[in-house]
């Protein structure tokens, strides 16, 4: 499999809209951030990361149905694809391996 | 509902600068965001928030969403694609060959004459310009009001030298003057033999074949000659220290063999002699004058006075001080020519023959740029029209992933590569044209493949021609919309129908300027020809005194007096086409300030008024009754009014002339004694007591028997020279012979450029005719006549035309009415000319479309309704 370099930014927008399930777009995901983190990210980070995820071909997104509320405007609602989730699961077995590598004073020292 | 809006001014920002294909969300998405926060932290800071969001989603920040789908695009030079454009475009030209033709034939016409011309123009400019110093060179030239010469006093190459540190050097040359050189056998008369200093060859890069440099031009017996006169005389090259005997008189050693004369140096000669030898009996060389304008003088100037022009005027300065200050008191002005100038820049009288002008430079250069253009418009207007046949093609290739710039690449290589298979059929036709072209311009042109510059050049209007005139096609077709052409819903838009028929009306504009300049070019010259000189100038005949005839003109006019054939006869100081003297030393009553004006002064006989039938206004001719004529003068009506004086008071008033003091005894009726070029100047006649040149005036039908008769008499006192005559008609002619061969030029050019232009209207007549089959044919079913449809398909051209018609005939006279400007006497530019010019453009484009229209209107509507 192709590894595609994921950012920190990247896997955190990612992982948002995983979560969202389907009601992922830029507001939602925004709103996930800074709850989640306390991050105040600007609406151009997101909107960029989005569209790059979906270059790298991590997501694919499509524009959903005519909506009442932002002036008919219609949100462009983004999905993970299978290559999404590969590459997120890769991360996390990465990281697994990593941590049980870790010597068990360090993990005490970190001062958890 | 109530919800809070952000600022427009903000929002027409974002719409203004954010990527189109994402807008929509983007908007709706800090929308919600706006009111989110507005509803959590209140406006201002909602605000705060919403701005620096649209800032982050705005350039260059934003990142651009791609299209959805994106595929690789293939290389659009990949070999695969070239050999399919190679393939394509050879199948287009095999499978329309009428078309292929047409285009082809036009442009390499077009090319053939632009390459002609430019050959000419590159010939002219480049005139003088072999020398190594040709920048530092200047020839010294002098004007007095109107009047400007080419010449210069004797003295004064020496004495600018002596005192003006930014003279270099000079060298003075004398006009030429022919001679009758004798080796052996041959005996021939050489016209264009020079006097020159004996700095000549270093001061000018005339490379010398044999014999020394520096010494060449020292020895008073000594001449150079070139390598084609040795040739004439000794049969080779190496000629050095032989002799030639010079007029039956001199000796001389050859002391040096010249390199052929380059044909584009305005210099023309084919043997040198040093001016020491012409120093032993010139008066003026003997006494270094100043006052006397009789030779050419060429000054080198250091090189920072040649680049800067104030510098020059200084330097005119202190010559015109330094001239005075020799004590002389002509008002006269000294000009700096720069020898690259002389050849095209040069309207002075007094110098050596052959001279170009630049105006005609500049108008073939143009047109010579037009003729390429409409070629160019040929191509375009018949490729566009076509382009209907290539939609589908075009179509195709964007439905299998052909982008824009490849289809570009493609109608240009293509039309590169019509272009370049019309230069090579274009250098064919120059090569076979050459020989008529050079007939025409009286011009050695060749043109060398090999060489660098000229090979470049012609790749260069290889590929500008074809870039060009690809251009628009190229762009046009690679706009089309697959889906719209695969339907086979296409239509020729009205943008592209405008544009055609703007390069028509182009292509017409430009005929028809060129066909009023070439009308207007013969109409002038024919007036000339025809305009009244003021002597009858046919049947005479003129026998120049040579040799030995100078001496004897006494037995001289008695055996011409003796023969009935000759005995109407005259002897005159020079031929009314070049008069070259004149003085400005004339003193009359009432005169107010000496020295202003130059009087030409002519020498003629008590015969003259007789022979030349021209016409005395008051008082009388020169008689043999009256003694006291050699101090008589008589002038025409020009210098009478010069001098301010009247018909009725002008006989009788003292006139001097030099240091001659004496009376006017006629006034004579103006007539022009130098080419009409020149307005009339005032003249005064002297009678003439040295010869010159034997005019006799022959019958009508006589001429030959004449001829034989000086021949015999020319024989008989002048044995040791050939006999030279001539017919100051045909000179006269020859006097206009640039003119000549501008209308010649001009004529072949226009006749081409319409030419191109009618293949171009002969295309889009069969393309337009084509296109109206079906309409044509219902026309017909309903009761057409012939003559109904082919004015239903010339009508559209004929609006063009006229369009053309109204757009050149403004241009058509403001331009040649500036060409004749350059005359004294000029023809009127009359309207009929540009209507004459119109009428024939119109019938030859008629005459062109005729062809397919009647042929369209002929075909059986059954045949061309008969499909689907």
């Amino acid at each position: 499999m192709r590894r595609t370099y994921l950012g920190e930014f990247e896997e955190l927008v990612l992982l948002m809209i995983v979560i969202l399930d389907g009601d992922a777009y830029g507001v939602t995901v925004s709103h996930e951030i800074e709850q989640h983190t306390g991050r105040v990210v600007t609406f151009g980070a997101v909107h960029n990361t989005l569209i790059r995820l979906e270059e790298k071909g991590f997501v694919t997104s499509e524009l959903g149905g005519a909506t009442t509320e932002r002036g008919g405007r219609r949100k462009r609602l983004f999905k993970v694809t299978t290559l999404g989730r590969s590459a997120l699961a890769d991360i996390q077995q990465l990281r697994n391996k990593l941590w049980k590598l870790m010597p068990d004073a360090t993990l005490k020292l970190s001062g958890i | 509902m109530n919800t809070p809006q952000p600022p427009r001014w903000a929002k027409t920002l974002l719409r203004w600068l954010h990527p189109e294909n994402t807008i929509e969300e983007v908007e709706g998405d800090l929308d919600e965001l706006y009111a989110y926060a507005c509803k959590r932290s209140g406006k201002t800071h909602a605000l705060l928030r919403y701005l620096l969001n649209v800032l982050t989603v705005l350039p260059p920040f934003v990142r651009r969403r791609g299209g959805k789908t994106q595929y690789d695009q293939p290389f659009s030079l990949s070999p695969d694609m070239l050999k399919n454009y190679f393939k394509i475009a050879w199948r287009n030209i095999v499978r329309q060959k009428a078309y292929s033709l047409l285009n082809i034939a036009g442009l390499s016409i077009g090319m053939a004459c632009s390459i002609l011309i430019l050959l000419w123009v590159q010939n002219e400019l480049s005139y003088d310009r072999f020398h190594t110093r040709a920048n530092q060179l200047f020839r010294l030239t002098c004007s007095a009001g109107d009047f400007k010469a080419a010449v210069s006093p004797a003295g004064m190459a020496r004495g600018l030298q002596a005192q003006l540190p930014q003279v270099k050097g000079g060298v003075r040359m004398s006009k030429p003057s022919p001679m009758l050189f004798e080796v052996g056998e041959k005996k021939v008369e050489e016209k264009r033999v020079f006097y020159a200093d004996s700095n000549f060859l270093e001061v000018f890069s005339f490379p010398l074949l044999a014999g020394n440099t520096a010494t060449a031009l020292s020895d008073p017996g000594a001449i150079l000659i070139t390598e084609e006169t040795a040739r004439k005389y000794y049969g080779t090259a190496d000629a050095v220290g032989k002799t030639v005997r010079i007029n039956n008189h001199d000796n001389f050693t050859i002391a040096g063999v010249l390199a052929n004369t380059p044909s584009n140096s305005h210099l023309q000669f084919d043997a040198i002699i040093p001016m020491k030898t012409m120093a032993s009996w010139n008066w003026d060389l003997k006494n270094d004058t100043w006052g006397n304008f009789n030779f050419y003088t060429y000054l080198e100037l250091d090189e920072k006075t040649a680049a800067s022009g104030p510098a020059r005027q200084k330097l005119l300065q202190q010559i015109g001080k330094m001239f005075k200050a020799h004590g002389e008191t002509i008002k006269i002005d000294f000009q700096l020519q720069p020898l690259t100038d002389i050849h095209l820049h040069s309207n002075l009288q007094i110098d050596v023959p052959g001279h170009g002008n630049i105006q005609y430079v500049n108008v073939f250069f143009i047109v010579a740029i037009f003729i390429l253009a409409v070629a160019c418009i040929n191509f375009m207007n018949l490729a566009t029209a076509r382009s209907e046949r290539r939609a589908k093609e075009v179509g195709l290739r964007k439905v299998v992933g052909a982008n824009r710039y490849q289809l570009v690449f493609q109608f240009l290589g293509e039309s590169l590569m019509f272009s370049f298979l019309s230069l090579v059929i274009a250098i064919g036709i120059v090569y076979l044209l050459l020989p008529v072209f050079t007939m025409l311009t009286e011009k050695t042109l060749a043109i060398h493949l090999l060489d660098g510059k000229l090979l470049m050049s012609l790749l260069g209007i290889a590929v500008l021609t074809g870039l060009v005139s690809g251009s628009y096609p190229a762009l046009f077709l690679s706009g089309f919309a697959p889906v719209k052409v695969l339907k086979g819903k296409m239509r020729v838009a009205g943008g592209n129908l405008l544009f055609r028929n703007a390069l028509v009306v182009t292509q017409f504009v430009v005929a028809i300027v060129l066909l009023v300049g070439t009308a207007v070019v013969y109409k002038q010259l024919d007036f000339i020809k025809k305009r009244n000189l003021g002597f009858d100038k046919s049947n005479l005949l003129y026998l120049p005194m040579t040799g030995e005839l100078g001496g004897k003109q006494q037995a001289l006019k008695t055996s011409l007096a003796q023969n009935p054939l000759t005995e109407n006869f005259t002897v005159i100081s020079d031929l009314p086409t070049k008069l070259e003297s004149g003085t400005v030393d004339v003193v009359w009553d009432g005169q107010i300030s000496r020295n202003q004006v130059v009087f030409p002064s002519l020498d003629v006989d008590e015969n003259f008024i007789k022979v030349f039938k021209s016409q005395v206004l008051a008082g009388r001719g020169f008689d043999k009754m009256f003694l006291g004529d050699s101090s008589s003068y008589m002038i025409n009506e020009k210098a009478m009014q010069v001098m301010g004086m009247n018909i009725n008071n002008a006989v009788g008033k003292p006139l001097t002339f030099g240091n001659t003091k004496g009376t006017i005894i006629g006034v004579v009726k103006d007539f022009h004694f130098k080419s009409l070029q020149y307005a009339m100047e005032p003249l005064i006649l002297r009678l003439n007591k040295w010869g010159g040149v034997v005019m006799v005036r022959t019958t009508a039908g006589n001429n030959e028997q004449t001829i034989k008769a000086l021949e015999k008499i020319n024989q008989r006192l002048n044995p040791a020279f050939p006999f030279t005559f001539g017919f100051l008609d045909k000179d006269l002619d020859n006097l206009y012979r640039s003119e000549q061969q501008m209308g010649g030029i001009f004529n072949l050019f226009a006749g081409l450029a319409i030419f191109i232009s009618c293949l171009g209207l002969y295309g889009l007549s069969a393309f337009m005719a084509e296109q109206r089959t079906k309409e044509i044919g219902v026309r017909k079913v309903l009761g057409a006549t012939v003559a109904g449809v082919v004015g239903l398909l010339s009508q559209d051209f004929l609006k063009l035309i006229v369009i053309a018609i109204v757009i050149a005939s403004p241009i058509a006279w403001y331009a040649m009415n500036k060409w004749l400007q350059g005359f004294a006497y000029q023809t009127t530019l009359e309207w009929w000319v540009i209507g004459l010019a119109a009428i024939l453009a119109t019938g030859i484009a008629l005459f062109t479309i005729s062809f397919q229209s009647i042929k369209a209107a002929l075909t059986d509507p059954v045949k061309s309704l008969r499909s689907e």
